[in-house]
């Protein structure tokens, strides 16, 4: 027995692995069901209150463990559960028609574009250079200039070289911004497990799984950013509405339970209320209750009329009831700094009893990122939209922060901002934006120049708003809301406050979105419905399998026990494959399957060459050990070679095919190199344990040791 | 269970007679693909596919005829697989393609249409992987020629090779020749390109074998003339090539008749493709070595002379 152990342990241990790299498959999988059912009784649930509060339920309970699942589980492509496969690819022709000046553009211009986009059709060539050589034919001629329909802002005498390298800089920064574009908009609508990679220099690749609506998606996709610069309006006045949305939805919450419309009569508290995000924002900021209470007791003697209504009341029953009475500003962080203060000296967490008590200030807020949904539901509605005041949008912040709790569970909380709606300057003003070092302080900050037009409403907006805070919006989100230190003139502005060069390199991404248009257009696009996933789909997985049962029948039948060592070999093969798959992020397409059923035959293959050369031995007479042996000896070189010639084909198929024939190379890939082990070293580690375990024949389903065959 | 006991069968002898039907074969193949040429799918030469199903009954010229009403004229259109699903090749991409399929769901809507895929390619994106294809499948040949030069000997590597070109170009025969009878839908695309890229793996792996117990027997048996070498290396791997042929097969065949249209044209471009390769290893590609032997390099691989060995090895 002793002697097996390490052959044991050479058959265990992959076969844990394989099981441990699964597990998360299996309960993202588990998860997923129970998340239907939920959805399935929040979809019955009589208003939409309660079926909120259903989902809600389940976020709360599996929320984070199905996350953690599904990020560790073996993803299906799209071909196996519907979806949309994008190539994108920027319109260069597009953007140099849309950065070109557009009072100077005339017939000239359009001519060299068009003649532009007839050759670009059918080259490989740069299109910018195809634009400069019809542009010396076309338009040189007729004394026109490139400077003529191009400003950079630079120097008035820019170089037509200069231009020209301009030009490409810009397509090729394009893809970046377009990137970062894609990505917040594929991010707010909501699909799970997107993927967007960039590919090459000017392509980007989507996948979009479980995407219904691809009219919708594509328009997404292809509509260009608009980058705003809005005055941010976090003020009383905002603050104040936000009181009134409290009383709004109170009075709302006791109608619908029957209660008369008297306040006092609350005392009925139902748990659902006290929902997980409402104690999250709690727990999380109470190191500055103490904050809080200053303001409270401070207004409590400037302004007798607003005594405290829960005096008396215990603690807990204090904040009970004070989630109760304010449903709205308890779903987030409100922080308040006095006029005149230092930008540092936030109060974090102010709470007020109602909309007389705000006051004058200037206001932060902070929100779980699980709750925006909730809060922005509620701030869109007809009846909470007439309090709040009429020329003001709430935008979120693009970036989140990130806190830990005290278990180490990591929490999103986003910024957002009460913008005024008519945007003070539009991003085609921008000219270059440029993320730096400040050479003082060596810390990052972003430089942006804009055209003459763009500086001079840029001084008048900057002068009349000192001390004041202009937020930086693209795509409708806030990507930086900077304090106006001083008027700017001459256009050249520069945002300080990054955290990181990350940071400072984003905001120039999201500023150069201004000052060039990243049209794409889609180069390639796949739809999998998903009923061709759930019918011919399954059929296919369905004959893979009986395929699979098949073979390990045949070789059962024809190798005998030796054939059953086989098939256990087979089988932590292949699941040591979809395990390791797992583990890298691979994904599983259909051709992937394909593979795997490859794999198998090349692992069938491995074994079937082992064991005719043992029977060769074994009819040499040779006993069994040693023909053991000798068979695994002498038919390694073959299998080996046999091997690597199929990894080398699935090199080959990884790096010139895309999409489904790279997930077939990967699987076939992955497998040879875990054929190479199981085939070889598992059926091996079986055969000696059995010899170990005293037993002196091992059937190898030759005719003269197998008497039932 | 055992399916040959020691088997000894005159392959080699054969060889000239395979050889020729063999070049029978390729020169058909040839003409087959010259006379009606491939027919690319959109991974290759751009346009749009849309795979739709519809609940009621109709029938392909029906299908047709609604849509030229609704001035929808597809270059193609063929059942999908099941009843009731058609494919719908197009030429148009872009923004027209996205029209087309608006006015394709709105004109069926009677028939209750759903569309099971759509697959749009840029004209420009056909001719790049048309070209990654191309080269794909020859970088994998030469690879091949390089690895079996490397591991066995330069006359082997380019027996290996001309076994899979003759493979390949059979292979694309069959494609051809399927496709023309209307029997399964074989356009090339990138599916039929990876299958053709596994056949080429499978074809050399298959000959790599025989190659190795080829190898192995020349220092075993000094002394025995190469063509009987060869030949009892033939007949020593045969239960293995049978066996692995007929698991391969069984897997193949179940998913040419049961997994459906989307890997349909895989599926029978490996069976094709195993089924030529298993015959090519012993026909074409030890064929070739022992007359590049006994030609080129003038060594008397059927008499019974010792020193002629010697000569072999060098």
């Amino acid at each position: 027995m002793k002697k097996s152990i390490g052959k044991i342990l050479l058959v265990l241990v992959p076969l844990i692995i394989a099981l441990i790299l699964l597990y998360p498959t299996y309960k993202a999988s588990k998860l997923e069901k129970l998340k239907q059912q939920y959805l399935e009784q929040a979809r019955k649930a009589k208003n939409p209150q309660d079926s909120l509060e259903i989902i809600e339920k389940f976020e709360k309970a599996y929320g984070q463990e199905l996350l953690d699942a599904r990020a560790n589980r073996i993803k299906l492509g799209l071909d196996l559960r519907g979806g949309m496969y994008v190539t994108l690819e920027v319109d260069v022709l597009k953007m140099l028609e849309e950065s070109a000046q557009r009072d100077a553009i005339d017939d000239i211009f359009m001519e060299v574009l068009e003649k532009t986009k007839q050759d670009a059709k059918n080259s490989d060539e740069d299109v910018v250079d195809i634009f400069k050589r019809n542009f010396d034919q076309i338009a040189r001629p007729k004394k026109k200039f490139l400077s003529d329909y191009y400003d950079f802002g630079g120097s008035a005498a820019e170089s037509e070289e200069d231009i020209i390298k301009k030009l490409k800089e810009n397509a090729q920064e394009s893809i970046d911004q377009a990137l970062q574009v894609i990505r917040q908009r594929v991010d707010k609508y909501g699909i799970s497990e997107p993927t967007i990679q960039k590919i090459g220099q000017r392509r980007i690749l989507l996948e979009l799984p479980g995407v219904t609506n691809e009219r919708e998606m594509r328009q997404l996709i292809q509509t260009t950013a608009r980058l705003e610069f809005k005055l941010v309006r976090n003020d009383e006045n905002l603050v104040a509405a936000f009181y009134k949305i409290d009383e709004l939805l109170k009075k709302e919450k006791q109608i619908s339970k029957g209660l008369p419309n008297v306040p006092e009569d609350t005392t009925k508290t139902s748990p659902e209320l006290k929902s997980a995000d409402t104690t999250k924002a709690q727990s999380i900021t109470k190191d500055t209750t103490q904050a809080s209470n200053r303001i409270d007791t401070a207004k409590q003697g400037e302004q007798p009329d607003t005594t405290d209504p829960y005096a008396g009341l215990s603690q807990e029953e204090k904040s009970k009831r004070y989630l109760e009475d304010h449903p709205f500003t308890t779903l987030f962080i409100t922080n308040f700094l006095p006029p005149n203060a230092e930008r540092t000296q936030y109060q974090r967490d102010v709470r007020f009893y109602n909309a007389s008590q705000v006051p004058k200030g200037e206001y932060d807020f902070e929100i779980f990122e699980d709750v925006w949904n909730k809060f922005e539901a509620i701030i869109n509605r007809k009846e909470v939209r007439a309090l709040l005041p009429y020329d003001v949008e709430i935008l979120r912040g693009a970036k989140p922060n990130i806190v830990k709790d005290n278990k180490g569970k990591e929490f999103k909380i986003y910024s957002f901002y009460a913008l005024k709606r008519e945007p003070e300057l539009t991003g085609e003003v921008i000219t270059d934006a440029i993320a730096t070092f400040d050479p003082t302080t060596n810390q990052p900050i972003v430089t942006m120049s804009m055209n003459a037009d763009g500086a001079d409403k840029w001084a008048r907006i900057t002068g009349a708003n000192i001390k004041k805070r202009i937020a930086i919006v693209l795509d409708n989100l806030v990507y930086s809301a900077p304090v106006v230190q001083q008027k700017i003139v001459g256009g050249n502005s520069q945002i300080t406050g990054m955290s990181s060069a990350d940071e400072a390199k984003l905001l120039k991404i999201v500023l150069k979105a201004g000052a060039l248009k990243a049209p794409v257009q889609i180069i390639e696009e796949r739809i999998v419905g998903p009923s061709l996933g759930e019918d011919s789909i399954q059929r296919g997985v369905q004959s893979l399998l009986i395929a699979a049962i098949l073979v390990l029948l045949f070789m059962m039948i024809y190798y005998s026990l030796a054939g059953i060592y086989a098939n256990v070999a087979v089988i932590i093969n292949v699941l040591l494959i979809i395990g390791i798959m797992a583990a890298f992020q691979g994904t599983l397409t259909l051709p992937g399957i394909a593979g795997i059923i490859l794999t198998i035959g090349m692992a069938v293959d491995a074994n079937v060459l082992i064991y005719e050369r043992i029977r060769e031995e074994l009819e040499k007479g040779r006993s069994i050990r040693s023909a053991i042996d000798e068979g695994y000896t002498k038919a390694l070189s073959a299998i080996l070679d046999s091997n690597i010639t199929t990894f080398i084909t699935g090199l080959i198929l990884y790096f010139f095919g895309t999409g489904p024939i790279q997930g077939f190379a990967m699987t076939l890939m992955i497998g040879i190199i875990t054929t190479l082990f199981t085939a070889i070293l598992i059926s091996k580690a079986l055969f000696q344990i059995t010899l170990n375990l005293g037993k002196t024949n091992i059937s190898f389903g030759q005719p003269k040791a197998v008497s039932s065959l | 269970m055992q399916f040959f006991k020691k088997p000894n069968i005159d392959f080699v002898g054969k060889r000239n007679q395979f050889f020729i039907i063999s070049s029978i074969l390729i020169g058909l193949s040839i003409l087959l693909i010259i006379i009606f040429g491939f027919r690319f799918g959109i991974d290759f030469t751009g346009g749009t596919e849309i795979a739709i199903s519809v609940e009621k009954n109709i029938t392909t010229d029906e299908l047709r005829k609604i849509l030229a009403q609704n001035k929808i004229v597809p270059d193609e259109i063929k059942s999908y697989g099941e009843k009731n699903q058609f494919l719908l090749r197009l030429k148009e991409v872009g923004e027209d393609a996205n029209r087309i399929e608006t006015t394709l769901l709105s004109s069926l809507k009677d028939y209750s249409i759903k569309i099971l895929k759509k697959d749009t390619i840029g004209p420009k994106i056909g001719a790049e992987l048309r070209f990654q294809a191309v080269i794909a499948v020859l970088l994998s040949i030469i690879a091949m020629l390089i690895y079996i030069g490397l591991r066995f000997e330069f006359t082997f590597g380019l027996g290996a090779i001309i076994a899979l070109v003759h493979d390949v170009i059979f292979t694309l025969g069959m494609i051809v020749l399927f496709d023309k009878l209307g029997i399964i839908n074989l356009e090339i695309n990138q599916g039929i390109v990876a299958a053709l890229l596994t056949v080429v793996g499978y074809s050399v792996n298959d000959t790599v074998i025989i190659f190795d117990r080829i190898r192995e027997n020349r220092e075993k048996h000094k002394g025995i003339p190469f063509a009987k070498i060869a030949n009892l290396s033939i007949n020593e791997t045969l239960s293995r090539t049978i066996i692995t042929v007929l698991t391969v097969l069984i897997v193949l065949l179940v998913m040419d008749f049961f997994s459906g249209p989307v890997l349909q044209g895989f599926a029978f471009t490996m069976t094709v493709g195993v089924i030529v390769g298993t015959y090519s290893s012993i026909y074409i590609a030890t064929s070739f070595v022992l007359w590049y032997m006994k030609k080129v390099k003038k060594i008397n691989i059927e008499e019974d002379i010792a020193k002629q060995t010697v000569a072999a090895k060098a």
